[in-house]
């Protein structure tokens, strides 16, 4: 990209502020404060349960956080694409339904013959993605809009997945893999660190490529991007593929670590990326936010949910208090546009 | 206008009535033209699929063909269930047996009002709405199979009590929060921890039946509480054996005991391996098909119309069966037909009947 391409989309990507009677300074203060807000947020959070309870802060409970927030780091980052470019997924529980059957069936089980160890996973990491392309495929070939498309995928691939599970959920017998997965290694359980690569590769692919930097464009305006020539439909393709990639992968290795394919092991996951992607600071109407941001979004709500089962939250409110969080994030984060006219979708 | 509302509501009036008194007559059926309907929430955990497999047991067992079966998943909701129910009903409405696992206590009353209506029979298990029983004249419902949740709740909490000696913490897993065996489940174990004070309850959470929600719970309670666990306990087999997962990556599975309820087989396989203590069985082949038994034998005029039964062969409590490592030997394969042989011949359809429900 040159020069002017770089700062075309930087006054893109830039939010837009109002045009009268604005100090520049103060408005460069705030977007900086906002952009700090859920880290500072996390902070507050992490203090305030180590102090209601110094054991939340124990080797075992840090690594206890750790493996509780490998799975939805991963899917925060494949649905972070496709909230950027002003989309969204919600046939996340579905895929990992699906993928978690196939990718139980073909590792060594208690169903079929088959043990193909990695391969397994690499197939049930596949299957996620062509889910993933046909949600992509539906938006852009067909223009369903996405909610429909993603909203119709999730009963697809959940009906796939309760075809093939058959009322007997294979168990995984291969226990390389599941010792792996329940494994850690240096106190960082393994299912992490291959979160963190995951995050570290959506960070690279949204910095460094035409697809990640393309991706805010269309999030921004798309009718823009199509008018500077952007191939909008191949990115928003690529988007839903690396989605259904992520979830593929995230149901996988999730199987590894309960030790079976089960249609509902994405039970709840959609609420909790999408809350995750929200509370971080990614706009749901796109070309806001980013793949760290949406790191830190799942990382305060790990925080959150072992932190109420330490601080003693009754059961009966601990979805109560999660919601609330929520509301209050999304408030924050949107106040100083509250008096603009705007579009609220 | 008027006239021709005057004359379709006398016309549908007309229908109903004749309809009624069919339904109320002696009804015997051909046993190749019954119908088997099994109607339960959903097909993917292994609970519902013996459920499934059970009545189809006892289809092969009377020789009667597949064709004649019909699974209905409700997914949940209970409107679907109804409303399946009726659909299927467009046909032959006297001659099907409904085996239902209802979604919850409306659906019951929706469901049995649909049997008087059309003339079809039905068997209902686990819950019904209080008050509302077979014998208050609604002919069409054979039989409610309860379960004492409570039983099944004291009987695996004292042996995980048992396991732990009489002395230590436990922390519980309990199902959904609104749902009445889930809460009689948690109350037979406050009975038992009252009984036994050497025992506390250091935690308690819910994890929705579900083992993916169990393990990051146990996980974050093993970090806060530490070795003061001495027992886990959960309300279902499935997030039992969540536990034990979590146990395992701790490096604890078989260390620390654990039990559930519902007897699946891979419960009762973690019960030989000694990972588990204990579960406790309402035996999902038995209620899969007892309601298939009973409306067979009523259609094929060996047993007397349910009119004419005792309250309580019309509404009890079968029998739980509680496997630990005393017993697990027996339940380690699938059952063949023969195991159930003794429930379903139309003289014992009631054999595992061990008091009225409520």
């Amino acid at each position: 990209m040159t020069e002017i391409d770089r700062e075309r989309t930087d006054a893109l990507t830039r939010p837009k502020l109002a045009f009268f009677g604005r100090d520049v300074g103060a408005a460069e203060i705030r977007r900086h404060l906002l952009a700090w807000a859920p880290a500072v947020a996390l902070v507050v959070l992490c203090v305030g349960f180590a102090i209601g309870d110094p054991q939340f802060a124990s080797t075992t409970n840090l690594r206890a956080l750790a493996s509780q927030a490998a799975v939805p780091l991963i899917l925060a980052t494949g649905m972070t694409f496709i909230i950027l470019q002003g989309s969204i997924d919600l046939s996340v529980e579905g895929v990992m339904g699906a993928s978690s059957l196939a990718f139980a069936l073909l590792i060594h089980n208690s169903r079929t013959g088959l043990d193909l160890g990695i391969v397994a996973l690499i197939g049930g990491t596949l299957l996620g993605a062509c889910f993933g392309a046909a949600n992509g495929i539906l938006v852009t070939r067909l223009k369903i809009p996405s909610f429909m498309a993603t909203l119709g995928m999730w009963s697809i691939s959940g009906g796939i997945a309760m075809l093939i599970s058959g009322g007997q959920p294979p168990q995984i017998r291969d226990m390389a893999m599941r010792m792996w997965a329940l494994g850690d290694i240096i106190g960082v359980p393994h299912l992490t660190m291959v979160a963190v690569i995951f995050v570290a590769i959506g960070y690279v692919l949204q910095s460094y490529t035409r697809f990640g930097r393309y991706s805010y464009v269309v999030g921004g305006s798309e009718e823009i991007a199509l008018l500077s020539g952007v191939a909008v439909n191949r990115h928003k393709i690529l988007a839903f593929t690396f989605g259904g990639l992520a979830a593929g992968l995230a149901a996988a290795l999730e199987s590894s670590r309960l030790g079976l394919g089960h249609t509902e092991i994405g039970a709840d996951q959609m609420f909790l990326t999408l809350t995750a992607v929200v509370i971080g600071g990614t706009s749901l109407s796109g070309g806001r936010g980013g793949v760290i941001q949406s790191a830190i979004g799942v990382l305060i709500l790990t925080v959150l949910a072992n932190g109420m089962i330490f601080v003693g939250v009754t059961p009966y409110l601990q979805k109560a208090v999660q919601g609330l969080i929520v509301l209050i994030a999304v408030v924050a984060a949107t106040w100083h546009l509250r008096h603009r006219l705007r579009v609220v979708k | 206008m008027k006239n021709y509302n005057a004359g379709a509501f006398i016309l549908a009036a007309g229908i109903l009535a004749a309809g009624t008194q069919m339904a109320s007559a002696a009804a015997t059926c051909d046993k190749q033209n019954i119908r088997f309907v099994n109607s339960m929430r959903e097909i993917s955990q292994p609970y519902h699929g013996d459920l499934d497999k059970g009545g189809r047991l006892f289809l092969e067992s009377v020789g009667l063909r597949d064709k004649q079966y019909v699974l209905q998943l409700n997914q949940g909701d209970s409107d679907k269930q109804v409303s399946l129910m009726r659909a299927v009903l467009a046909s032959n409405p006297g001659c099907t047996v409904f085996n239902v696992e209802p979604n919850n206590l409306p659906a019951v009353q929706l469901m049995v009002q649909t049997a008087n209506e059309t003339g079809a029979w039905i068997v209902t298990h686990w819950s019904h709405p209080d008050g509302f029983f077979p014998y208050q004249g609604n002919d069409h419902w054979i039989a409610h199979i309860g379960v004492n949740s409570l039983d099944a709740g004291i009987s695996v909490s004292d042996n995980l009590i048992k396991a732990m000696g009489g002395h230590g913490g436990i922390v519980a897993l309990q199902g959904i929060l609104d749902n009445k065996p889930a809460q009689l489940r948690f109350t037979g174990l406050q009975q038992e921890l009252a009984k036994n004070t050497g025992v506390t309850l250091l935690d308690q959470q819910t994890a929705n039946w579900d083992r993916s929600q169990a393990f990051p719970i146990v996980q974050s309670w093993l970090a806060k509480y530490g070795d003061k666990i001495k027992g886990i306990w959960a309300a279902n087999d499935d997030m039992a054996l969540g536990a034990v997962e979590a146990l395992r990556a701790a490096g604890l599975a078989g260390k620390i005991p654990v039990v559930g309820v519902d007897g699946i087989p891979e419960a009762i396989q973690a019960v030989k391996k000694g990972e588990m203590v204990a579960t406790s069985s309402s035996d999902a082949y038995y209620q899969g098909s007892i309601g298939f038994a009973m409306g067979y034998c009523v259609l094929t005029g060996q047993v007397p119309e349910p009119a004419k039964w005792t309250n309580e062969q019309r509404n009890f409590n079968l029998r739980l069966i509680t496997i630990n490592k005393d017993n697990v030997d027996q339940y380690l394969n699938p059952p063949p037909a023969s195991a159930y042989a003794g429930d379903w011949a139309c003289d014992k359809i009631w054999a595992r009947d061990t008091g009225p429900a409520d």
